[in-house]
């Protein structure tokens, strides 16, 4: 059966609904542009201009803080080297506007790859104080160099024309730019929106993650840090035809914090708050040049950062939302109202279902958990029904290894975790690693997915060799995992966790994203991801925030996560435990029926009689070392396990593991 | 060759003023895990400040001595007004928050002092010519300075009871608090110890280097290369990696042009972390944070 046809055939969303945000937002905000220059007094059409221009460079910065979890401090650093490269395109070389325009945003972008490469491999306060840097060296640089005017910058280029119409002043230059912002802001929120936009967002949700499900984060966050700056580029290029003189003020340093202030303001990766920022900030910036040296007699230079300093670090701390914060909130409270008003009539039902979305955690139970009404019986009819199984790839005939690993050896320091593992898995079987606490197997399964490299040893899947690898690599061709501790993707529901594992299935790229042009892909892999849930019997808490799921469903959504990948090679970590019997017993099921459609499964388990009962091998990992590795009849009675697993004495130990089995 | 040793040292007490924000941002990042983009301007307002205070017409050691303590107070203080108030203090949050503190700090120079860079008057002692390289007394009390503050404080660190606790504390919070040490404790002292060093940093230089309102924000960055070089664990790495930056930055403004003196420490940041992102000590496969 495929998938997409039938998703294709249901699928109920389409471009107006799911774009009507948007679509209303960008109509009002043009509406507002178009009046704008017929009311504003000269002082306020400055402003807007300004509030314009920079709301580019704000909107690029909002998406690498939201989208990449980066900052740059350096933004103005881009803004003026799109500035620079645009005035010095005009002004030396007679390029027409257009060109030395793309000049300027490509200049730009050059330079954040030229940066972002490098520094973006590196997690944690790197980029933000290697950006900062960039900033002095721009500044230094066009300071000390002939080519850009020194300390004088460059001027004497022309003003834009439009149609012959020269924009010579600000209420023309302001419908100049705002076509430019309207543009840009479409762009960024679909970007927010995408398959590239949503893979970020469960990278800062859960890194691991997300690698294991083939976001190569590092390409992601190249990408987004690039196109940060071309928004950057931009504004320069507007800022630069708008002042007709670039001079190394622009990089300054405060234009950075203005930038970055512009954000925090508008609410950390909100785009509309991003513009928003950017009015309130020049309007801020402004009133303060006129009050403070008005309260402070003699103040001079750049009064203004007194009340920068005190925002960021008010808003950080009162308000880390920014105003997208307060507007969520506000209209939270609307639609609470609203929907309050609706249950009037009858006062009993307000008291109690009122509460709109939120899920009732009255003694009805947890949500997501199945209604304390349906009976065992019930339970295990719909598990006797079978899951549909998700579509099953197996690039490899059954029989055939799949995954070799030989040698694999883990070191820290002088302890060895795992030491020289040589294991083959045969492509349409259910393999069990088991082992005693501490036995490596953890160890071993992350060495095998990439989430660790290890010392020494290789892995070859599907006869690449993927040690050492970054996860989204071995991802790509198949290979996905489950955690053992849960790796949730908190910030979307039970549906958009899914839809992640459909992530190396989609193909639509940062481009296609920002056009808008991938609604169809999306729409096609999310019903999949409803598919999913509904054959797993999550289908009622699809729309759920993920992280209000009890413990053993937030398993079972990973489970159903990973398949989603439809994946060659499923490797599960420790995927019964917190699971309810029902539970297991419908996990078991679906294992042992993805088994026969061709699935390839490796599972690390604690529970060995589940294990011996699902397994066509099982592997047993001791201290590091594979000691012992056949059928599950064969391991059972090998005595080097029965050792292992519990203690020196074999016949009492035999015992005491059959009781085990049978207790479990 | 006496140009290249004048050079020498001329870098050097620059870069004992670096070693110094280097130590001060070590502590408070090993601790709190924040770079503090402030700590530069500690330097700067303890230089303002005691120049303020001898115009005042105090002894400068006495002006000195209350520039001192005043910033370390300020530090613990915005430890306990701003860092401490953010209960989920993530990287991005914290370099917010610290640019915040430090554009405000800068803002409140400006104002108080003006957008004209200051000098306060050297300290005491006469320069002395070594083969024909003349060393500034100023530049003696800085690498002085260096010496006891970046000394003491690393003497507290491996020596004392509260400085083990304080390292641990960056380890194990819980371990810490067992020992005696609470977090909250562990983490006003490092911002005391960071604000001390920044402030020793910015009274030795002010004579030569002067003090202006905005110059924290370079300072700490190049505070932050050096930090950078010693994988911001290791103090003394960290050390040697200022006084080379100081060094460096040097024959770049003597043989190459002055202008460009400023640029050289990024250019060292960028490839260092393309190298050896672990620092300069630690193994490259170290933690990487």
């Amino acid at each position: 059966m495929s998938y997409l046809n039938k998703a294709a055939m249901r699928s109920k969303t389409g471009f107006w609904p799911n774009n009507r945000g948007t679509i209303l937002g960008i109509a009002a905000f043009a509406v507002v542009i178009a009046i704008v220059p017929f009311t504003a007094s000269s002082s306020m059409m400055n402003i807007a201009v300004f509030s314009m221009i920079f709301a580019l460079p704000a909107i690029g910065l909002s998406l690498l803080m939201g989208l990449a979890g980066q900052v740059s401090l350096g933004q103005a650093a881009f803004f003026a080297i799109g500035a620079y490269t645009h005035a010095i395109l005009l002004q030396k070389f007679e390029m027409p506007g257009p060109v030395a325009a793309v000049g300027g945003v490509v200049a730009a972008m050059l330079a954040a790859l030229l940066v972002g490469l490098p520094m973006l491999r590196l997690r944690g306060h790197y980029l933000a104080l290697a950006t900062l840097g960039l900033g002095f060296i721009v500044m230094i640089a066009v300071r000390e160099w002939e080519f850009t005017g020194r300390t004088t910058g460059i001027y004497g280029y022309g003003r834009p024309e439009v149609f012959g119409i020269p924009i010579d002043n600000n209420g023309l230059f302001f419908w100049f730019v705002a076509p430019f912002v309207l543009i840009g802001l479409v762009l960024a929120l679909n970007l927010t929106r995408s398959r590239a936009g949503r893979a970020l967002s469960a990278v800062n949700d859960s890194e691991l993650a997300a690698e294991s499900l083939g976001v190569n984060t590092y390409a992601l966050r190249v990408k987004v840090f690039t196109l940060s700056a071309g928004f950057a580029g931009l504004g320069g290029v507007f800022y630069a035809y708008q002042v007709q003189i670039v001079s190394p003020q622009v990089a300054e340093f405060h234009v950075s914090v203005e930038l970055l202030l512009m954000v925090v303001i508008g609410g950390l990766g909100s785009v509309w708050g991003a513009v928003a920022g950017a009015f309130i900030v020049e309007l801020l910036s402004e009133g303060l040049r006129d009050l403070i040296p008005a309260i402070i007699p003699g103040a001079t230079g750049e009064v203004q950062l007194i009340g920068y300093g005190l925002v960021l670090i008010l808003v950080i701390i009162l308000l880390p939302g920014g105003l997208y914060q307060v507007v969520k909130t506000a209209w939270a409270a609307i639609t609470r109202r609203r929907a309050d008003a609706a249950a009037k009539p009858s006062p009993a039902e307000t008291a109690d279902g009122g509460s709109g979305d939120v899920p009732t955690r009255a003694f009805g139970g947890l949500p997501g958990e199945p209604p304390a009404g349906a009976s065992l019986d019930e339970a295990t009819d719909a598990a006797a029904s079978a899951p549909r199984i998700p579509t099953v790839s197996t690039p490899v005939a059954a029989g055939e290894p799949i995954l070799v690993v030989s040698g694999l050896t883990k070191r820290y320091g002088g302890v060895v975790a795992v030491d020289g593992v040589n294991l083959t898995v045969p492509a349409g079987q259910i393999m069990g690693l088991i082992g005693p606490n501490g036995a490596g197997k953890t160890t071993c399964f992350n060495m095998i997915t990439g989430a660790i490299a290890p010392t020494s040893g290789t892995v070859r899947f599907l006869g690449e060799e993927i040690q050492g690898r970054k996860p989204h690599v071995g991802a790509e061709a198949g290979l996905t995992r489950t955690f053992q501790n849960l790796q949730v993707f908190s910030s979307t529901d039970v549906v958009g966790n899914v839809y992640m594992g459909r992530y190396r299935k989609g193909r639509a790229g940062i481009l296609r994203g920002m056009f808008g042009l991938q609604g169809r892909e999306q729409y096609a892999h999310e019903e999949i991801a409803r598919d999913i849930l509904d054959s797993m019997r999550l289908g009622d808490v699809a729309g759920l925030a993920a992280g209000d799921l009890p413990f053993g469903r937030q398993r079972m959504m990973e489970v159903c996560r990973a398949l989603a990948a439809e994946p060659a090679l499923l490797l599960l970590d420790e995927p019964m435990a917190g699971l309810s019997g029902s539970e297991r017993e419908l996990l078991a099921q679906l294992l042992r029926a993805l088994r026969d459609a061709g699935l390839t499964i490796v599972l690390v388990e604690h529970d060995v009689a589940q294990v011996m009962a699902l397994a066509d091998s099982v592997a047993v990992l001791d201290d590091g070392v594979l000691i012992a590795h056949g059928d599950p009849e064969s391991v059972r009675n090998d005595p080097a396990v029965i050792v292992a697993y519990l203690g020196t004495d074999a016949e009492e130990a035999e015992a005491e593991l059959k009781e085990l089995e049978e207790h479990a | 060759m006496t140009d290249f040793l004048q050079l020498t040292v001329a870098g050097l007490s620059q870069g004992s003023v670096y070693a110094l924000l280097a130590v001060g941002l070590i502590a408070t990042y090993t601790v709190r895990h924040v770079v503090n983009i402030a700590q530069g301007d500690y330097a700067t307002l303890a230089g303002l400040g005691s120049i303020s205070l001898v115009t005042a017409g105090l002894p400068l050691p006495v002006a000195i001595l209350i520039a001192l303590v005043t910033v370390t107070l300020a530090s613990v203080l915005i430890e306990r007004l701003v860092i401490s108030r953010v209960k989920n203090l993530t990287t991005l949050v914290s370099i917010i928050l610290t640019l915040g503190v430090s554009t405000l700090l800068q803002a409140i120079m400006l104002l108080i002092w003006g957008a004209e860079a200051k000098r306060l008057p050297a300290f005491p002692g006469s320069d002395l010519t070594l083969g024909g390289v003349s060393i500034r007394s100023q530049e003696l009390w800085m690498l002085g300075a260096l010496v006891v503050v970046g000394g003491g404080i690393l003497l507290f660190y491996e020596k004392t009871r509260w400085g083990k606790a304080l390292r641990a504390s960056a380890e194990q919070p819980v371990a810490a608090r067992i020992v005696g040490i609470s977090p909250a404790i562990a983490s006003m002292l490092a911002f005391a110890i960071a604000g001390f060093a920044g402030a020793a940093a910015g009274v030795v230089s002010s004579p030569i280097y002067l003090s202006i309102w905005s110059g924290g924000l370079l300072l700490g960055l190049k505070g932050f290369v050096a930090a950078v070089l010693g994988g911001l664990v290791s103090f003394r790495a960290a050390i040697v990696g200022a006084l080379l930056l100081g060094i460096i930055e040097s024959y770049v403004a003597g043989y190459v042009a002055s202008g460009w003196k400023d640029a050289v420490a990024f250019f060292i940041l960028i490839i260092v972390l393309i190298i050896r992102p672990a620092g300069l000590v630690l193994r490259p496969n170290a933690v990487r944070v």
